[in-house]
């Protein structure tokens, strides 16, 4: 019977095994290569036998770490900058994309109103467009359209209190880089939300606006907090998609704002691949998704499920 | 940190340019600027970035360092150079994109800064650079557009020039019983005999992979086996006789060489070569100080170095990088000054003692180098073979180029018939030709 | 309805922020990618100084074998990818659908894979996959294999096993939950009428659960056309064209070409291509999901 724990026989347990092994293993590997020289890497000795070093970890960290590093010359790779604009990016268009994709997920399911309809289809099919897709036209728009007139009110005063040259455009700052992110997960959001909005009773909203309160006022006090989960789940897969994306950061940032993954890239350059650099600022960079993985897997999983299991 | 050898040049530099400025500090009057320079990730560049702290602390010029992979860096270029105002100061371009930034005047004419008697360095030396270099590098406008002439100018300094030479391991060589490859014949020989007789050992190393890559490899050979891409009147020849030959040589290195040799960068060869899984590799001299560095290198002590092998003639390549001024810059004079430093007699020996591609006679002849890399004499002399023409510099190169690399790469992999893949070449090639309007005075 | 009447202004107040940001960043993108498809278009030029040049962008695609070829990878990834993905992640929801302790630990370690960064799991694989410090042929060595040339001859394999690994997690969870929600009623009737595995599996779950498996199914096929970052990590498009998807090729196109307008042409092929997919699974749910509906009410029925 379904309910009761049921005894398994012994290779059931050893497929289950194999599959751990499979899915966490390449993972622990780069753990265990980030801790190795890349002499050690190179050689190819797979076993543990070596003395583990964190100068990989130093050189990546070089341009934030308080000590001198004595096998280093100069710092080469400024993973700390990268990190923090990671960081910024990655957090703000968190928070944007869910306040505004949640309000519009709210409307969606609570009036009816018209273009409703036209609304959602687009929010459907905005969904299957790939960011390789959007590359030329950003590129395009960012870099040329998006732009104030550095002799105009407000760019002059941006330049003037900002420093920098040219006209003022989005490319090369984080809003640039911010919008686009909001825009390609906006619709994600949208649709995770709808599922969640659609579970909360009409009948607190109701109480809620007997009591005198507007309807921005039901919205965030009553409807907002029932939908917690929904809203982290939502959350972490912004976050994650902000986080690992490099197509579009690599061709809107400029030196200032470069994000993780274009570091990793660049790091990844012709002339000399340092394997345990690399690997190390891999792991830097997968711990933040890593951490959420194991803390929030339960909204994870229901963020995913909640879009194609409950329709 | 700094070695003793360092030291003591850089104490002469600051000698000299003590001696220099006893009257008025040239520098003075530019002391505190920022300039913006744009780096390739390159063995040279580290060197170049590990001695500017020394370039600030003599004129009080601070420099900050934007360092890309070298086609990420073009591309970052290209967007930047076009721009009314832009952000970089001083630029390294690759040297094929010398046409590009030339032909849409994005580059200042160095000519000017170099009259300037505030701004130039009477000590320079101009002579004692490089000529192939800077001819190839520095100087658009003469023959064929791209080549010095009487018509040509100087928009760039060599700074990272290479060429190719060919490093191989002596203790196998010798153990076998052979020779040192001076022509192709023999190198082709050498390559696929060491495979069978040192198991798990490949030939050659060489770089393979797709698009770039694999179209560097094969001009490599093109240009010693008497080939070129296009004729003096521009029409593809890159499918004759010698084109073919090419092909060939590189689909026989790259069949006789190490695991997985069709997929290498260059990074992948010179690391298989590090790692003893190969027991040759002719490639820029850039990655040749690598080999004798004991934590990256498994061969340090058993590398020979010999001079690119003659096919029907010498044609070692020219490539590397140079550095110039964006017409877009803000400080154009503080960067002229942080250029010539690079370059001049002290900067180049500065650089190449911490492991850079010097650009200078005398830096070759330098005791000192020659001691720190005993390969430094080899180089000196391969230099002298350097064929500026291996690979044409014109501003619709890169399709050209990316084109033969997929191409070569497919030979390679899928095993393409060689004359119909480069007849395929040659006839694309005409018609990116035709539309950029070189047949237009035929 | 009381609650709309009261402020007819109010959800449009609420869909303005999205409303906006999507028109701006995504929708006028979109149609100024099309404006910009009509034209000879460089990096280095703004959209109003490239000359027009009508349809020779689309043309010069559709007879260029570099584009069909990218364009049979393009295909050929996703059609392994998703097939594969949906055959392994499907059976392995079936076999591991038991009460086990721990499960949801189990669950946590699977989802482990898609939440890290595309361009850390391409360097992972490109360091497993290496011609000879790589784990794979390193332990064929020491096995006494041969080694196999993973990025070079096998090279659109090792991508396709490389996204298996990361991505069928993603349908084995969606299968787990679509398999744990079934109505327990219609199973047990099954057993009481002696189904063996087999048929329960073919007859009852595989239909019950096929509203979610083709949304799933639909999910992992529009992923798959996005995938770039893996392959340009690990592969680059090489070796030759082999593992070339059209994004690469679009990517490629736009920086290393220098050509906008023919990257926004082939930008808009992918999407025609993609619309067309979308639009067919579509149209193929809401069948399906009639059908499925037919097929519960007859079970309950037989209840």
């Amino acid at each position: 019977m379904a309910a009761k724990q049921e005894r398994q026989n012994p290779s059931f347990y050893a497929l289950i095994a194999v599959l751990v092994f499979m899915s966490v293993g390449p993972v622990l590997l780069m753990f265990v290569n980030s801790f190795k020289l890349d002499v050690d890497i190179i050689s190819g000795s797979t076993g543990l036998l070596f003395l583990p070093t964190i100068q990989n970890y130093e050189t990546a960290l070089c341009d934030v770490l308080w000590y001198e590093i004595d096998h280093l010359d100069f710092c080469a790779i400024k993973f700390g900058g990268a990190f923090i604009n990671s960081l910024i990016i990655a957090l703000v268009s968190t928070v944007l994309t869910l306040i505004i994709g949640c309000m519009a997920a709210y409307a969606l399911v609570r009036f009816r109103f018209m273009g409703r309809d036209t609304v959602s289809l687009t929010t459907l099919m905005v969904r299957m467009v790939p960011p390789a897709v959007l590359l030329v036209p950003v590129f395009g728009l960012w870099n040329n359209e998006f732009c104030l007139d550095k002799d105009g009110l407000i760019g002059g005063f941006i330049r003037e209190t900002m420093g920098g040259r040219g006209d003022v455009c989005l490319a090369g700052t984080h809003s640039g880089i911010i919008l686009i992110y909001v825009a390609m997960n906006l619709p994600f959001v949208i649709w995770i939300l709808q599922s969640f909005i659609v579970q909360v009773p009409r009948s607190l909203e109701e109480a809620a606006r007997v009591d005198g309160a507007g309807p921005f006022q039901v919205f965030f006090k009553v409807v907002l907090p029932l939908i917690k989960p929904g809203l982290a789940a939502a959350a972490i897969f912004t976050f994650r998609i902000a986080w690992n994306e490099y197509l579009l950061a690599s061709a809107l940032s400029d030196r200032d704002t470069k994000t993780v993954p274009i570091l990793i890239v660049n790091n990844m350059s012709e002339f000399n691949v340092e394997w345990g650099v690399i690997m190390a600022t891999g792991m830097l960079l997968a711990i933040p998704p890593i951490i959420f993985t194991l803390f929030a897997s339960r909204q994870i999983i229901t963020g995913m499920t909640a879009g194609a299991v409950k329709g | 940190m700094f070695n003793t050898m360092k030291s003591t040049a850089v104490g002469l530099t600051t000698m000299a340019f003590m001696t220099g400025a006893a009257f008025a500090n040239p520098y003075a009057e530019y002391a505190g600027t920022t300039l913006i320079v744009n780096f390739p990730a390159h063995p040279h560049y580290d060197a170049a970035i590990k001695i500017l702290p020394e370039f600030t602390k003599q004129t009080g010029i601070e420099v900050e360092v934007d360092q890309l992979p070298y086609l990420k860096m073009r591309e970052r270029q290209t967007l930047e150079l076009a721009q009314d105002e832009g952000e970089y100061d001083l630029i390294s371009y690759v040297v094929f994109s010398k046409a590009d930034y030339v032909y849409a005047d994005q580059l200042e004419n160095l000519a000017k800064f170099f009259m300037n008697p505030k701004l130039a360095n009477p000590a320079y030396d101009a002579t004692d650079l490089i000529d192939g270099y800077v001819q190839n590098i520095g100087v658009a406008g003469g023959a064929k557009g791209y080549l010095p002439g009487p018509t040509g100018s100087l928009f760039g300094i060599p700074f990272g020039s290479e060429t190719s030479v060919l490093a191989y391991r002596k203790d196998i060589f010798e153990k076998h019983g052979i020779a040192e490859p001076e022509t192709y014949a023999q190198l082709l020989d050498a390559a696929c005999k060491i495979p069978e007789v040192e198991p798990g050992m490949g030939g050659m190393a060489s770089r393979a992979a797709s698009g770039h890559q694999a179209s560097h490899a094969f001009l490599l050979h093109l240009a010693p086996l008497g080939g070129r891409v296009f004729d003096d009147a521009w029409n593809p020849i890159i499918n004759n006789a010698a084109g073919v030959e090419a092909a060939n040589a590189l689909k026989t290195i790259v069949d006789c060489g190490p695991e997985g040799a069709m997929s290498f960068g260059p990074s992948e060869a010179a690391n298989a070569f590090s790692n003893g899984d190969a027991a040759m590799f002719l490639d820029s001299i850039a990655f040749m100080p690598g080999f004798e560095d004991p934590e990256r290198s498994k061969v340090v002590g058993k590398v020979g170095y010999a001079m690119h092998p003659m096919g029907v003639r010498r044609g070692s390549q020219t490539g590397g990088f140079g550095i110039a001024i964006p017409k877009n810059a803000e400080h154009k004079e503080a960067a002229f000054l942080l250029m010539q430093w690079l370059t001049s007699k002290e900067g180049d020996l500065m650089v190449a003692m911490e492991g850079g591609n010097p650009s200078r006679f005398s830096t070759y002849q330098d005791a000192g180098l020659n001691a720190k890399y005993p390969f430094s004499a080899t180089f000196g002399e391969a230099l002298k073979y350097a064929d500026p023409d291996w690979r044409p510099i014109i501003p619709v190169w890169g399709k050209i180029n990316a084109d033969i690399g997929t191409t070569m790469s497919k030979v390679l992999t899928e095993g393409l018939d060689i004359q119909e893949a480069l007849d395929g070449v040659a006839e694309r090639t005409q018609a990116v030709m035709e539309e950029a309007g070189y047949y237009t005075w035929k | 309805m009381r609650i709309a009447r009261a402020n007819r202004l109010t959800p449009y107040m609420f869909m303005a922020p999205a409303a906006i940001i999507m028109a701006i960043a995504l929708l006028y993108p979109l149609g100024y990618m099309v404006w910009g498809s009509f034209r000879a278009w460089n990096p280095s030029q703004s959209i109003g100084e490239a000359e027009f040049v009508g349809l020779r962008n689309y043309i010069f695609l559709w007879n260029d074998p570099n584009f069909h070829e990218s364009l049979i990878v393009t295909l050929k990834f996703a059609f392994f990818v998703v097939s594969l993905e949906m055959l392994i992640g499907v059976g392995l929801a079936l076999l591991l659908d038991r009460n086990i302790r721990g499960m949801s630990v189990l669950r946590t370690l699977f989802i482990l894979p898609m939440m890290i960064a595309p361009v850390v799991v391409g360097l992972m694989w490109r360091y497993m996959y290496h011609p000879t410090v790589g784990t794979f042929n390193t332990t064929l060595e020491s096995w006494g294999l041969p080694k196999v040339d993973w990025l070079g001859d096998h090279a659109l394999m090792s991508i396709i096993i490389a996204d298996i690994w990361q991505w069928t997690p993603f349908i084995f969870i969606l299968s787990l939950a679509a398999l744990q929600s079934l109505p327990r009623s219609a199973l047990e009737a099954a057993k009481i009428d002696g189904a063996t595995g087999w048929q329960q599996i073919i007859h009852i779950k595989l239909p019950l659960m096929m509203p979610v498996l083709i949304v799933t199914c639909l999910l992992r096929l529009i992923d798959a056309f996005k995938v770039l970052e893996v392959i340009l990590v690990m592969t680059a498009g090489g070796p030759g064209l082999s593992t070339e998807i059209l994004a690469l090729r679009i990517s490629r196109t736009a920086t290393e070409f220098r050509e906008l307008g023919v990257a926004a042409a082939m930008s808009n092929y992918l999407l025609i291509l993609l619309l067309f997919f979308t639009v067919a699974m579509f149209l193929f749910t809401k069948w399906q999901e009639a059908r499925a509906r037919r097929l519960a009410a007859a079970i309950q029925e037989d209840d």
